[in-house]
């Protein structure tokens, strides 16, 4: 987190640093299956997509996977058979997201049965949206603060989807109460690249979620990957996934809500 | 118990050097302090020779002193130290005699960077894998941005890595850069490097002296796994007053030494500020960047009379980074010793020590109104008994102890919006016992061997939590003051020189090391939120065992030196941590840390031209440095990030003549040991990454050149000054730095590989001055 900082004031400041776009001899890709599924507290149908990783250097097409056996069943003895839709995704029929409930993601491909499970927490209430000025070399900077109370037992989990004026922000936003919890949350969504700075007159779009601490972990380790060599971060590694079988991605049970704000 | 045999051995070691004590004593002795005549600077391994008894011969000690038992007699004494004219003199040895000696510096041309106190010292001492550093040829050296650094010239020799380019922070024989133990006057420094590592934490205008050890210390030494740099800083000027400084692009350097009274006593105050921030303040877009950094050496001794001395010197160092008030970060260390030096008889020298260090870190984040804050701290207090007692001709011992209470505070945070942790940090006390026998069988066979007995004892403050295959199973609450568990591991070490003719020598050595502080950081950099963790219940003291062979070759009267050494080394109880663990912020960093072992190998030539009006070295290291942590990398062996097959430097400095003199490095190396993602897929609208094993790719090669021209101008005896200009990376390399993969802006379902590089052609100007 404070790496971040450090390295970026270092080098504007030296600012000495060139980039350029290369070509490595990079190792073969081993293609394997991904799963991307979420059940919320909003109402159904829920989708379950399921595509495959390709290489590196290959154009990104993700091509879903059509011919799988899905099945999402509950604690309370649900049992729901997905069908599937397009493009490897995959929509539920019956299934109820309910806080609390823990639900079980089955998925049979190419021989090889994948399972997962996940537990969806109890919501916290997103209460407000609070824009948060600070200047910098002269210049106003916003960013948001989204505003709600951290239940008093440890181990809340959170994710923040960001969208400016309707494009998505592209980081992970997660929060944990590591350090607050029981209080307030008074910590900003940092975000946005260069590219996509946070304006006067811009249009905020936040998506709270609670989420558990699983799927916490895996969106925190892909953040923590940032770039290798001496100046680089953590070395990189696949985030620890909820998903037993050798697939890749995420199951994750959690809550949803959302609030806009204008910046002015 | 195995220990008490290990006590028992002591004693039995102690014994023995009773009776070889008592039956020396037919010999008399010739003791004193070497000195530099105009400076009044005690002089460290100054060669001491007799010519009567060309098989004699000992070396001054760190603090100048040394020490010869000859039988009754005439004899010619003879002296010699690189860059100091020959002294020789006729003596008459009828009783134990007192005798200092005084050196005259000569303003050679021939300054080697890398020297040895003898032309062909090297093929006699028993001493492995040890580099010194000449302060004065330092200088001449092209470095960036003017500042020369003895860390990054240390990168230059063989088996010493950089972590990164224009970085100070350095590897040693496939040891992590927390392995180095950084001694300034004795005290360790936790965090030798301002900004990032750009810049070390030695200011050279007071350093005197500093010598690498790769892994063979000798027995006094101790804590650290892959080498020891012992930094000594100059003791100030006890002749005339003197003031010298430098003015460079980055930073300026002003220093003030002189007697405080002539011939007793003298002092030493240097200090150093880099002022990019002034000129930041100025430009609109940069204003609030807020970056420098500043530090202080101070020194003083006093002598008391012919047989006591006594030292104060002290550190002082801290970084300042910014912005606005939105984000600020500090960090710095302290240190102080204090130190008596004691001719006890005329064979038994003492050096007692008490030494203090601190090093901490504040990070600072504001928005709005609400402040965060987090803080690590680390402190030491040490004491140091320190004995060389000079046997008989043959026998040189060195023995003491060596205690030291650790106080390590882990990151604590604060602020108006998070709860404050409760953490007030542990203590630890680490014990050491040591002996060690230099032992001088001919002019053709020497020994220097030893033992040091480490301990570790956990002392109260934070409960220990002890974990086992991830499950808590048990909590240790110690009071304040009071003791949990001690670790005591004997560390054994040998080093053997045979000297075939005067050119050729062979050398081998054995060491154990043992670590008991350990550095938890999760960044390839070294970065101040790096923290120390001292042994507990789940951590165990690091092992280090190193098997090394020599072979010195030296031709035309060793003006040409040729040293070859291999080494292999093996680690026990390495840390790393699982993936995705927060180490700033969970509650028991130890519940994320994992455990495994190591193995290190390597060749390291390194070809010298000590002479002429061309000097340098050609440095080269083959190695190969592996890790296995039960959890990573499916529990397979693999690549250490400090792993570079090939690392070469080329160093020469062509001197001109009195005045003007150019020098040059080259250096290449394999690139880092990383992991880049072999393959991609898509997640909640966001490409992710797919990896495969741990640091199974490599940066690209680096490589550069670096040349600089040093104009010397002496317009009389006391004023001296002299302009170093320089151009780093002269054919403008691009070096890669970091190395990311990110979607394409122009086209998403595309991935680019971007590389960011540093410092392409900087140019510099040092001008330095002495009066």
């Amino acid at each position: 987190m404070f790496k971040k900082y450090f390295t970026v004031v270092l080098l504007s400041t030296l600012t000495i640093s060139c980039e350029k776009e290369i070509e490595l001899p990079l190792d073969a890709n081993q293609s394997i299956l991904v799963i991307d599924g979420s059940i919320t507290d909003e109402a159904g149908p829920y989708s379950i997509r399921l595509s495959q990783s390709i290489p590196i250097t290959e154009v990104a097409s993700f091509p879903g996977i059509t011919n799988a056996v899905v099945i999402v069943k509950d604690n309370t003895g649900m049992v729901d058979t997905l069908q599937h839709e397009k493009l490897g995704n995959y929509k539920t029929k019956k299934i109820k997201g309910v806080y609390g409930n823990t639900y079980f993601l089955e998925v049979l491909f190419d021989g090889k049965k994948y399972t997962a499970q996940s537990t969806m927490p109890q919501k916290v209430g997103l209460d407000s949206l609070r824009i948060n000025p600070f200047r910098v070399n002269g210049e106003t900077r916003y960013t948001v603060i989204p505003v709600y109370t951290d239940p008093v037992v440890l181990g809340n989990s959170y994710r923040f989807i960001q969208k400016i004026n309707d494009t998505l922000d592209q980081n992970f936003h997660v929060f944990n109460d590591n350090l607050n919890n029981g209080k307030v949350n008074q910590r900003p969504i940092r975000g946005g690249t260069d590219s996509l700075e946070v304006k006067l007159n811009d249009l905020i779009d936040i998506e709270m979620q609670c989420i558990t601490r699983p799927t916490y972990l895996y969106y925190y380790t892909i953040n923590q990957q940032a770039g290798a060599g001496p100046g680089g971060g953590t070395t990189p590694s696949n985030p620890p996934s909820n998903i037993i079988g050798g697939a890749l991605g995420l199951f994750s049970a959690h809550t949803v809500e959302r609030k806009k704000i204008i910046i002015q | 118990m195995k220990f008490r045999k290990l006590g028992f051995a002591f004693i039995c070691v102690f014994a023995l050097l009773q009776t070889l004590y008592l039956s020396g004593q037919s010999t008399f002795i010739l003791n004193g302090n070497v000195k530099d005549k105009q400076t009044g600077e005690s002089m460290i391994r100054a060669a001491i020779r007799i010519d009567e008894l060309p098989s004699l011969g000992v070396l001054s000690n760190e603090y100048g002193f040394y020490a010869i038992a000859l039988p009754r007699g005439k004899y010619t004494l003879r002296v010699t130290q690189l860059g100091y004219e020959k002294y020789v003199q006729k003596i008459q040895l009828d009783s134990n005699l007192s005798w200092p000696i005084y050196l005259s510096n000569v303003n050679t041309l021939q300054e080697v960077v890398v020297e040895s106190g003898r032309k062909n010292d090297n093929l006699s001492k028993p001493q492995m894998g040890t580099e010194t550093l000449n302060m004065n040829a330092v200088s001449k050296l092209p470095v960036i941005f003017g500042e020369k650094d003895i860390l990054k010239t240390l990168q230059l020799l063989p088996g010493v890595k950089s972590a990164g380019e224009g970085n100070s922070g350095f590897y040693v024989r496939g040891g992590g850069a927390d392995q180095n133990l950084i001694l300034l006057d004795e005290a360790p420094v936790y965090n030798a490097s301002h900004l990032l590592g750009f810049f070390s934490t030695f200011n050279s205008d007071a350093i005197k002296d500093a010598t690498l050890i790769k892994g063979n210390g000798p027995a006094q030494y101790g804590g650290r796994l892959s080498s020891v740099l012992d930094v000594k800083m100059k003791e100030g000027n006890n002749q005339s007053l003197n003031v010298n400084g430098g003015l460079g692009l980055i930073s300026s350097r002003l220093s003030v030494e002189g007697p405080i009274q002539k011939d007793k006593s003298s002092f030493i105050l240097s200090g150093r500020r880099t002022y990019a921030d002034i000129f930041l303040r100025a430009s609109e877009e940069f204003k609030d960047n807020i970056l420098y950094f500043y530090d202080l050496n101070m020194k003083a001794n006093y002598k008391i009379d012919e047989k006591n001395k006594i030292f104060i010197s002290g550190y002082f160092g801290k970084d300042e980074l910014g912005l606005g008030d939105a984000f600020g970060i500090d960090w710095g260390n302290k240190t102080g010793t204090f130190r008596w030096n004691r001719i006890v008889s005329n064979r038994l020298f003492l050096n007692s020590s008490i030494i203090y260090s601190d090093y901490n870190y504040n990070v600072k984040l504001k928005n709005g109104l609400t402040d965060f804050n987090v803080n690590s701290n680390i402190k030491d207090l040490n004491a140091k008994q320190d004995y060389t007692f000079y046997l008989n001709p043959k026998n040189t011992l060195r023995f003491g102890l060596n205690s030291i209470l650790h106080t390590i505070t882990p990151s604590t945070f604060s602020g108006t919006v998070i709860n404050s942790t409760l953490k007030t940090g542990r203590n630890g006390l680490e014990n050491a016992l040591y002996i060690s026998n230099y032992y001088k069988k001919n002019d053709n066979l020497s020994l220097d061997y030893g033992l040091r007995l480490s301990a570790y004892s956990l002392m109260g403050g934070d409960p220990y939590n002890v974990y086992k295959d991830d499950v808590l199973v048990n909590t240790f609450r110690l009071d304040k003051g009071s003791f949990g568990k001690t670790y005591l591991n004997p560390e054994p070490r040998i080093t053997a020189n045979y000297r075939f003719t005067d050119q050729t020598s062979f050398k081998a050595g054995y060491a154990r090391n043992i670590q008991h502080l350990h550095l938890l950081s999760n960044s390839t950099a070294s970065s101040p939120s790096d923290q120390w963790i001292g042994n507990s219940y789940n951590i165990k003291p690091e092992i280090s065992d190193q098997l090394s062979l020599g072979y010195v070759q030296g031709w035309q009267n060793n003006r040409f030196e040729l040293s070859a050494e291999v080494y292999y080394k093996n680690l026990q109880n390495q840390l790393d941590y699982k993936d995705g663990a927060e180490i700033n912020t969970l509650a028991d960093v130890e519940s994320a840390l994992l455990f495994g072992k190591g193995r290190a190998y390597g060749l390291e030539l390194l070809w010298k031209k000590k002479e002429g009006i061309l000097t340098g070295w050609v440095s080269y290291t083959l190695s190969k440095t592996e890790r296995q942590i039960v959890g990573i990398n499916q529990n397979n062996w693999y690549n250490a990030k400090q792993d570079r097959t090939h690392d070469l430097s080329v160093v020469g400095v062509y001197t001109i003549n009195s005045r003007w003199s150019i020098s040059s490095i080259f250096v290449y190396n394999t690139g880092d040991a990383v992991t880049f993602p072999t393959g991609k897929y898509f997640l909640q609208g966001q490409t992710v990454y797919q990896y495969a094993s741990r640091n199974a790719n490599r940066m690209p090669d680096n490589h550069r050149m670096d040349i600089s021209v040093t104009y010397d101008k002496k317009s009389n005896k006391r004023t001296q000054s002299s302009w170093n200009f320089s151009l780093y990376n002269v054919y403008g390399r691009e070096n890669a730095y970091q190395i990311n993969f990110k979607d394409d802006p122009n086209d998403l379902s595309r991935t680019q590989i971007i590389q960011t590089s540093l410092f392409r052609w900087v140019p510099s100007v040092t001008y330095q001055f002495k009066f």
